[in-house]
């Protein structure tokens, strides 16, 4: 089935599900929406809707889109600068609702995150995103986008390394990083995803089937409360985070909890939390480890830690709004895109 | 008397706490990061000089040796029996930090609720600000804590201002106008606190209704950008659409970025709420440093944005 197709195929089985479900509001999955996987010559189009980044830098994520048979497509934010923003909120706005109405392109990777989706979000217009949904490939920043597109529009993304994570010399990566730059790649073109981690004895073992959705956890906070805020009851939650105080990490764990996040996931993923050292005098006397299984206590669903997603070098392509399930045991933990 | 008093208030849809008389108890307690005792006594010392008892509270120079002033439990049941206790008349924060948080759900308002009293501080306390306001319309005072008192800055009129509005005087604040302010008239409540605590709360039930407030956010030590994603988080919660007036405290000790964001943390907010119209004012002498008047959320007040910038409680406007 080719792209083109694919959506008349999806709108007749969500009609279904809305007059199965009557006047009932029908479960999310049911609605869920997956773009059309990537074929050879598909066009991979590259906006920045955050910080700048220079056409240079972006070179190596070019050959290699250009190495795995894709079209590269080059938006006008690349090489636009405005202090930290990659051209003022207009430009960015403009070039990404181009690529988003573009036909001809078939996915949308952000070269960098920073700071600076939000300001922008809510000038989209994701009508035409909406009747031809596209991979929106990204993390850090973009999980307002992916927050954002699965509240709304529940359509699946993904979660991944952007341009400025692609080494100018490949011969030199580390092969996790060549591996999870892969995984990219695996992702676009329609591969059923696995992934494993290693055993923690801080983990939490058992099994969670539902949804996959997440992202960084400041993102996370800041979009509580808003139209981009994501709902999480039966999902399995991935975060990860970097650079924050362990007492700030606290505090947006909380917040999670005390926006209702926790008490009714399938299962929690914990990223990479490189965390910022604390302040002389102000030692937290808490891990990272300490403040989750504190937080997640009362509650019973399966929990890991160290998942290889986040600010790192070994961080993985996972696909939010798609179904996955976890199984963490006392061997090791797996992730299973089913 | 009393009675009399808190059925106007019910009317009013708010309840103001009685303010103290001499010889009344304030509680100190430290919710959420430790202080050593000497740190506190300066303002004990004040208290007393002010005609209060004071009574400290065991987080207070507790014996921890990390980050907070005790366990959680035991932050909880100082605040806890701090504010069940009917002789004492209010209770001073001690200090912020981080902490408030991680108890507010735990803490029983029941007795207080029959039983309302002057909750003191601010930063972190933010959260019970916010809490009492959105959940139990009981007014509290965002004010300084006990460092506030030390260096000989007990004197200042703004730890000054902490006694006034205790003893129930009503307070009538100026400032100087600033480039960026909007003028204007606007009469209402007043909500807020520190920025950071403000957005963390969204989503939750401690957070604010703003509607039809004088809403007033301050900060310190943050990155810039991260006061414009803040910025954003309130617009986007809607926030700040329907504010009668808005108050920008001190933004102290920003932070930037390697690669410059390009905007003071003034210029970010003027630019957030460029489309509104209600009255905005600028570097308003509530913050972190030394400027930090005394303000009484959940009270009226009248702020006046011209060429000159007065806050004004508005208790005969409010029947």
């Amino acid at each position: 089935m080719n792209r083109k197709d694919f959506l008349s195929a999806v709108v007749p089985l969500a009609t279904v599900a809305t007059a199965v479900a009557g006047t009932k509001k029908i479960k999310e999955e049911d609605s869920l929406k997956i773009p059309a996987y990537l074929k050879e010559g598909d066009i991979v189009g590259i906006t920045c809707p955050s910080g700048y980044i220079t056409r240079e830098e972006i070179q190596p994520a070019i050959s290699k889109l250009e190495e795995w048979g894709f079209k590269v497509s080059v938006g006008r934010t690349v090489d636009a600068k405005d202090f930290t923003f990659a051209g003022n909120d207009e430009l960015r706005t403009e070039d990404l609702q181009q690529m988003l109405d573009d036909r001809d392109i078939d996915a949308i990777l952000f070269a960098r995150g920073g700071y600076g989706a939000v300001r922008i979000i809510d000038m989209i217009d994701f009508t035409t995103f909406k009747k031809r949904p596209k991979w929106l490939i990204g993390f850090s920043d973009a999980t307002v986008f992916h927050s954002h597109v699965n509240r709304n529009f529940g359509i699946a993304t993904i979660h991944s390394k952007m341009c400025n994570s692609f080494p100018a010399d490949w011969s030199k990566a580390e092969p996790s990083q060549i591996e999870t730059i892969n995984s990219i790649r695996k992702c676009l073109i329609g591969e059923k995803m696995q992934y494993t981690a290693v055993a923690n004895e801080k983990n939490r073992s058992g099994t969670g089937e539902g949804i996959l959705i997440g992202g960084n956890l400041s993102i996370l906070q800041n979009l509580a409360g808003t139209k981009s805020d994501i709902h999480t009851a039966g999902k399995i939650l991935f975060v990860e985070e970097v650079s924050e105080y362990l007492y700030s990490i606290d505090r947006m764990f909380r917040n999670l909890k005390r926006t209702g996040k926790l008490d009714k996931l399938k299962a929690l993923v914990i990223g990479g939390f490189k965390n910022k050292p604390d302040d002389a005098g102000e030692e937290f006397g808490r891990t990272v480890y300490d403040i989750v299984t504190e937080v997640v206590k009362e509650f019973s669903y399966p929990v890991c830690f160290d998942f290889p997603v986040g600010h790192q070098k070994d961080n993985y392509a996972l696909k939010c709004g798609v179904k996955h399930r976890l199984v963490v045991s006392a061997d090791g933990v797996t992730l299973k895109e089913v | 008397m009393l009675n009399v008093l808190n059925d106007l208030n019910v009317l009013n849809e708010m309840i103001i706490p009685p303010y103290l008389h001499k010889g009344d108890t304030i509680g100190l307690v430290c919710p959420a990061g430790f202080m050593p005792l000497e740190k506190a006594q300066t303002a004990i010392d004040t208290l007393q000089q002010w005609g209060f008892k004071v009574k400290t509270g065991k987080t207070v120079g507790s014996e921890s040796k990390n980050y907070f002033s005790g366990t959680d439990e035991e932050r909880l049941n100082d605040l806890q029996e701090m504010m069940d206790d009917k002789h004492i008349k209010a209770i001073l924060c001690a200090r912020g930090g981080y902490g408030t948080g991680r108890i507010i759900d735990k803490l029983s308002f029941k007795k207080f609720k029959k039983n309302p009293k002057w909750i003191i501080g601010f930063s972190d306390i933010t959260v019970l600000h916010s809490h009492l306001y959105s959940n139990y319309k009981i007014a509290s005072l965002h004010a300084p804590m006990a460092a506030a008192f030390n260096d000989e800055e007990y004197k200042n009129e703004y730890v000054q201002s902490l006694y006034l509005a205790l003893v129930g005087t009503e307070a009538n604040y100026k400032c100087e106008t600033h480039e960026f302010n909007k003028a204007g008239i606007a009469e209402g409540r007043l909500a807020g606190g520190n920025l950071a605590l403000l957005a963390h709360l969204v989503g939750t039930s401690s957070d604010i209704n703003t509607k039809n407030k004088i809403l007033f956010i301050e900060d310190i030590g943050e990155y810039i950008y991260n006061v414009d994603r803040m910025m954003y988080q309130l617009k986007r919660s809607g926030k700040l659409e329907k504010l009668a007036g808005l108050i920008l405290g001190k933004f102290s000790d920003m932070k930037d970025t390697e690669r410059p964001f390009g905007q003071t943390a003034e210029e970010v907010i003027r630019d957030v709420v460029k489309d509104y119209d209600y009255p905005v004012c600028f570097n308003f002498p509530v913050s972190h440093d030394k400027e930090n008047y005394a303000l009484k959320i959940g009270v009226k007040y009248t702020l006046t944005v011209d060429a000159v910038v007065s806050l004004n409680e508005s208790s005969n406007l409010s029947k």
